[in-house]
């Protein structure tokens, strides 16, 4: 009776809270291997029609995912770069203002996606050189700012910075001490929050949604507009792959970094 | 001198990109609507009842959303943050994998299940307890449950990571001393996992208040949000002007509430900290 603190009721609830989050996602993968026309439960058979329907269905999924890809890429890049510096100014320095400059840094946060994403709309409407490709990208690299920097400003924090002063005192330039000590050390966790950052990019849908045009969509948008017709197990399929590649990515994660320093 | 420099040089990236990018934008328009229409569109948000309403829905969805997801996720985040058994690892991995699926997906599998001609519908007609479908989509409680589910994996995490802080002594003392199990968790644990509990809430009720995808799958048109709102007047009756208000009511409504919770938030850990309240 060591263990009586973690009692049935808690135990209860935790089996009913893990199925509530989990089902939906179970239900889709069992779904997707349907070999029937419709969604059904328990499915009729087993067969991958649905999967080959991605391909050689209407709807050109795969232009989608060529282009979700391409945003998720150049933002989660274009970040890296901006981010690192940014997170630098403000952990390795100590000055007065730092907190506001940080707050400054993640205040994308603190609006909703859904404003933000209107204002793009109305903004950029009258600018001729934005394509629904650049007015996405700069939706989605506003976004997902907050995230590198908070990573990457967690991982300074724990710096030791008297090994940059020590490399200096051999003689190293700034440039040296920046790219053949502190980089390094800092590269497993850059990478894992770059990956969380382009998961997210990829799987944005409200600033997509509102600033896509026909010619350009992304793959969650071109989910959401698929629902809106038609409702066949096509979308299990695709998401099926989506959460496959999730898992993969997770599994990175916790080699990289483990997944401890995906819970802040 | 040359510590400032180097600050500035490496913020400006970043800093003239959030100013183009996104304060620039958000302030302009926010500005300009206000010159050309003063407050017409505010007043007419609120006092409209049909756009108050759905401003108080949104409100009691996210607190029913809220409380559903704090009575599924303090006892699991407690199961987890004290157990010993091997489960811990799989269920933290069950709890962030939920992060890395799209809102899309995870809308679509409650329409997947609650659906006219769905899952749940399927098997309670071939149980015949019902003759017809139930609807369930598009109402309140398809978005309820579509957000709860969500959010959970949030609000775990912000609990878990305070109770696994408090020390099992702690509720040993109060247990010797002659506390039932009852009497140890109210005075004892549950104040002491507090500022856990009031981050997840604010979280997840910021959550709750501005998510799009899910209200829009789960709740469409029938059921409208403050963001379907927003789309809905874009989309369906070209009324650019309104949905800028409504855009910039939800801002202010947020970080209102976000700068309330937190300070009260703050409170609540001072007075943990003084020793009062423990």
């Amino acid at each position: 009776m060591r263990d009586d603190r973690v009692n049935w009721f808690s135990k209860l609830v935790t089996v009913l809270a893990y199925t509530f989050i989990l089902a939906p996602m179970i239900i889709i993968v069992i779904i997707s291997f349907n070999s029937g026309e419709a969604i059904e439960f328990p499915p009729s058979g087993f067969s991958l029609r649905w999967y080959e329907y991605i391909v050689t269905g209407p709807t050109n999924f795969l232009k989608g995912l060529g282009n979700s890809l391409k945003v998720a890429a150049v933002a989660t890049i274009f970040d890296i770069f901006i981010g690192v510096f940014a997170s630098l100014s403000v952990t390795k320095y100590n000055f007065k203002g730092r907190g506001l400059l940080v707050s400054f840094f993640t205040s994308p946060m603190f609006i909703p996606s859904i404003s933000f994403a209107f204002v793009l709309l109305r903004t950029t409407a009258s600018i001729k050189m934005m394509t629904p490709f650049i007015k996405i990208l700069i939706g989605h690299l506003v976004i997902i700012l907050p995230y590198i920097i908070r990573n990457t400003m967690s991982i300074l924090v724990n710096y030791n910075w008297t090994i940059e002063d020590a490399a200096a005192s051999l003689g190293a330039n700034p440039a040296q001490v920046f790219f053949k000590i502190t980089l390094p050390l800092i590269k497993p966790g850059i990478i894992s929050g770059a990956m969380l950052s382009f998961l997210y990019s990829f799987d944005e849908a409200v600033i997509s949604s509102f600033l896509t045009s026909a010619k350009f969509l992304t793959l969650p948008v071109q989910i959401i507009n698929y629902l809106e017709f038609t409702f066949d197990p096509t979308v299990a399929a695709i998401s099926t792959i989506l959460m496959a590649a999730s898992l993969i990515i997770m599994i990175l994660i916790n080699k990289f970094v483990g997944l401890d320093s995906m819970i802040n | 001198m040359k510590e400032k420099r180097n600050v500035m040089l490496l913020a400006l990236p970043c800093t003239l990109t959030l100013l183009i990018a996104f304060i620039i934008p958000m302030v302009y328009t926010f500005i300009k609507a206000l010159i050309s229409d003063n407050l017409t569109y505010y007043t007419k948000f609120f006092t409209d009842p049909f756009y108050m309403k759905i401003f108080g829905n949104t409100v009691i969805l996210s607190v029913k959303t809220t409380l559903l997801t704090l009575v599924l996720g303090y006892p699991s985040a407690y199961f987890i943050a004290r157990t010993k058994s091997k489960i811990k690892n799989i269920l933290i991995i069950a709890t962030i994998f939920p992060f890395l699926v799209s809102a899309v997906i995870r809308a679509y599998g409650w329409m997947v299940i609650l659906g006219d001609s769905g899952i749940l519908n399927q098997f309670l007609l071939k149980l015949g307890v019902i003759d017809s479908p139930t609807k369930i989509m598009y109402t309140e409680t398809a978005v309820m449950i579509g957000m709860a589910q969500l959010v959970l994996p949030y609000m775990i995490l912000s609990i878990t990571g305070v109770i696994q802080n408090i020390d099992p002594n702690v509720e040993n003392a109060a247990r010797s001393l002659g506390a039932n199990p009852v009497e140890t968790f109210l005075k004892v644990t549950f104040p002491l996992s507090a500022p856990g509990v009031i981050s997840g809430c604010i979280l997840v009720f910021t959550m709750g208040m501005t998510s799009y995808i899910t209200p829009q799958l789960l709740g469409g048109a029938q059921y409208l949000t403050m963001s379907t709102l927003i789309y809905s007047q874009i989309k369906t009756t070209y009324n650019l002007e309104f949905a800028n208000a409504i855009c910039y009511i939800l801002v202010f409504a947020i970080l209102i509430f976000q700068i309330v919770a937190n300070n009260l938030s703050n409170n609540v850990n001072k007075r943990l900290g003084s020793g009062k309240n423990a």
